[in-house]
């Protein structure tokens, strides 16, 4: 199955992957987040667990059960790492604690390696079993300025784990020796980033009614406020008033995110009846749907003011698109200002830039073909195996500086 | 001397250049700098691993930035302290063989800037320099080359990885201050002249692909003039 890469990413990494497969087999990997569809995590999950099992790596992926109540709290720490101020009381961390609790009692917890991805799950480290394994929290927010209470309370459980990952250097808490920074990835050949052809892009945009007369500005995200899908539309309006556009904004649900469907309302009720604004909300596993969206695009944007990563954008580089990001999470690192895309600090900003590259096709080309080695040779699925893998290894091997495989 | 042997044995096959790769595991060190004093405080206290990750492993980027570590690209950037900046980027880190000299030597140029200029602000919250270190994974790619045509095939595609583990780390783990390539070219192929036009690359002034592509042109060169002297 990994072969099905070769030709595609760096074949080192692909040949590191193998070796350290060998060097790994006969033990367990086990990933554990809080849901199976909607959101970055998930998604990679669903990629790379296949694949790792196709390298003989006995690996599974466990999902943590809760209620309404259990995501609402889930959400609310999730805002306030990001930094919102949430207010919080000693019941409902209790409660979070006791979901997990019944989780641990559910999900065999025996496994060599065990991610623990983002905070939902992260008590599960009460519950690890005895005897040598490995522990890590992944973490996927961007926690470069948290709500220091609920911050502080979750570290309680961080520092019960081995290791950490963070997508950025800024995210990590230096609270461990071993604190690593492994960027996520897309997968190029999943149905979501897979080469599609003329008839399949423009059947999807005639599906949606979007007329391809036009150049299409486009930001494909969860509805949600640090997404500022109200900062695009009216980055939107700006760009109108110089060169005619038509903005697509598509999202999709996520089962663990009960404020989308309030943040969805009000960019509808702000879109207006402008007939150039497409709203798209897209029920799980429309892929295909996105792909196309993202190939038809003239511009794409991840105008975000905080972020994980914004996976969104290495996906627009990866179809060659300029793409334009806020300056916040992982953007930066996808987004080489200037070489690979734009970064923007404000709305004026972004429509400043759509304009530039509606206008610009010599430059908006040339820096696609950038962004799409840059991401080749940076956050395609292979190199985060690869350093998931290589991780397990420096840790068994008591964390050498150089480790030489023969 | 065993090297000089084997070239004067002209008999014996020469050794196979046998490319091999690095990668790299990003390791934070939890430690960040907001201001030239922070910076400077830190940089004479992180480990060795870290200054190596921010000078050493900086030509690692695949795209070439102003500066040539990222102290300088940093300082540059967001302090905005473009005379320093230029110092720094003249530092070579190749001419240095113990790191903890290198770090002396980054720290003179920013102590003497302090002096002169003592009021310094902090960066804007989120352009803070975070200190890094890194793990490294050596592992050979399975390419051999036996001679100078077999090599230029590896080299136009081999990952960049490789170029930069034989081109650039090399310099830190070899006893003479060159690259894995030139010393094949001059040691095992006899071919002092391929050695010397890669060794005039300069290796602070390019990105990887373009390392790739001058090596890629010497050797190009070098096969052309042996299939014109082979002419009878």
């Amino acid at each position: 199955m990994i072969d099905r890469y070769l030709g595609i990413s760096p074949k080192g990494d692909i040949l590191l992957i193998k070796r350290l497969c060998q060097r790994l087999k006969g033990l367990s990997m086990l990933h554990i987040n809080s849901t199976r569809e909607g959101g970055g995590v998930a998604e990679i999950l669903q990629r790379m667990v296949p694949l790792l099992e196709g390298l003989e790596v006995a690996v599974r992926w466990e999902v943590i059960e809760g209620d309404n109540r259990f995501f609402d709290i889930t959400k609310k720490i999730h805002n306030a790492l990001q930094g919102y101020p949430e207010e919080f009381t000693d019941e409902m961390w209790q409660y979070h604690y006791e979901i997990n609790r019944r989780n641990a009692k559910r999900i065999d917890l025996n496994a060599d390696m065990v991610f623990v991805h983002d905070p939902q799950p992260a008590p599960l480290v009460d519950f690890r079993p005895d005897g040598k394994n490995i522990w890590i929290w992944r973490c996927h927010i961007d926690l470069s300025n948290p709500y220091k209470p609920v911050c502080d309370r979750l570290m309680k459980y961080y520092e019960k784990y081995d290791a950490g990952i963070y997508h950025v250097s800024k995210f990590a808490r230096g609270a461990k020796a071993f604190e690593f920074i492994v960027p996520p990835s897309i997968d190029p050949l999943s149905e979501k980033n897979r080469e599609l052809s003329d008839q399949e892009i423009q059947e999807v945009l005639e599906r949606f009614q979007i007329p391809n007369d036009r150049p299409m500005i486009l930001q494909v995200s969860r509805f949600d406020r640090f997404k500022d899908p109200i900062g695009v539309i009216k980055a939107y309006r700006i760009v109108k008033t110089y060169n005619d556009c038509i903005l697509v904004l598509a999202g999709s649900p996520a089962t663990d995110d009960p404020e989308g469907e309030q943040v969805l309302q009000e960019v509808r009720d702000y879109a207006s009846d402008d007939p150039d604004i497409k709203i798209l909300l897209l029920p799980p596993y429309s892929d295909r749907d996105i792909n196309a969206l993202q190939r038809a695009a003239t511009v794409v944007l991840q105008k975000s003011l905080k972020e994980g990563f914004g996976l969104t954008v290495s996906e627009a580089m990866w179809k060659g698109k300029p793409v334009i990001g806020g300056a916040v999470g992982g953007i930066p690192l996808q987004i080489i200002h200037r070489v690979t895309g734009f970064l923007v600090y404000s709305i004026e900003g972004a429509a400043f830039r759509i304009r530039q590259f509606l206008n610009n096709p010599e430059m908006t080309a040339k820096m696609g073909e950038r962004g799409r080695e840059h991401v080749r040779q940076n956050f395609l699925i292979t190199r985060q195996i690869r350093d998931y893998l290589s991780i397990w290894y420096y840790i068994l091997k008591g964390g050498k500086r150089v480790l030489e495989l023969g | 001397m065993a090297i000089k042997k084997k070239i004067r044995n002209n008999n014996k096959e020469p050794e196979p250049f046998v490319f091999k790769k690095c990668a790299t595991i990003m390791k934070s060190t939890g430690r960040y700098a907001r201001n030239l004093y922070e910076l400077r405080d830190i940089i004479s206290i992180i480990s060795e691993e870290s200054i190596f990750h921010h000078t050493y492993q900086f030509f690692m980027k695949s795209h070439v930035m102003e500066f040539t570590n990222d102290f300088a690209q940093w300082i540059a950037d967001y302090l905005f302290e473009r005379t320093l900046a230029e110092r720094l980027s003249n530092i070579d880190p190749y001419s240095f063989k113990d790191i903890n000299e290198l770090r002396k030597a980054i720290l003179v140029p920013i102590n003497e800037h302090l002096e002169e200029f003592p009021q310094q602000r902090d960066v804007f919250p989120g352009n803070e320099f975070y200190f890094n270190e890194t793990a490294t994974i050596v592992f050979p790619l399975g390419i051999k080359a036996k001679n100078l045509a077999e090599f230029l095939i590896a080299i136009r595609y081999v990952d960049m990885e490789s170029i930069y583990y034989h081109f650039y780390e090399a310099r830190t783990r070899l006893d003479n201050p060159y690259d894995d390539f030139s010393n094949w070219f001059e040691f095992s192929l006899g071919k002092r002249e391929l050695a010397n036009s890669v060794r005039s690359i300069d290796p602070f002034m390019h990105n990887i692909e373009s390392i790739r592509q001058q090596i890629v042109r010497a050797v190009e060169l070098e096969l052309k003039r042996d299939m014109e002297e082979s002419i009878p």
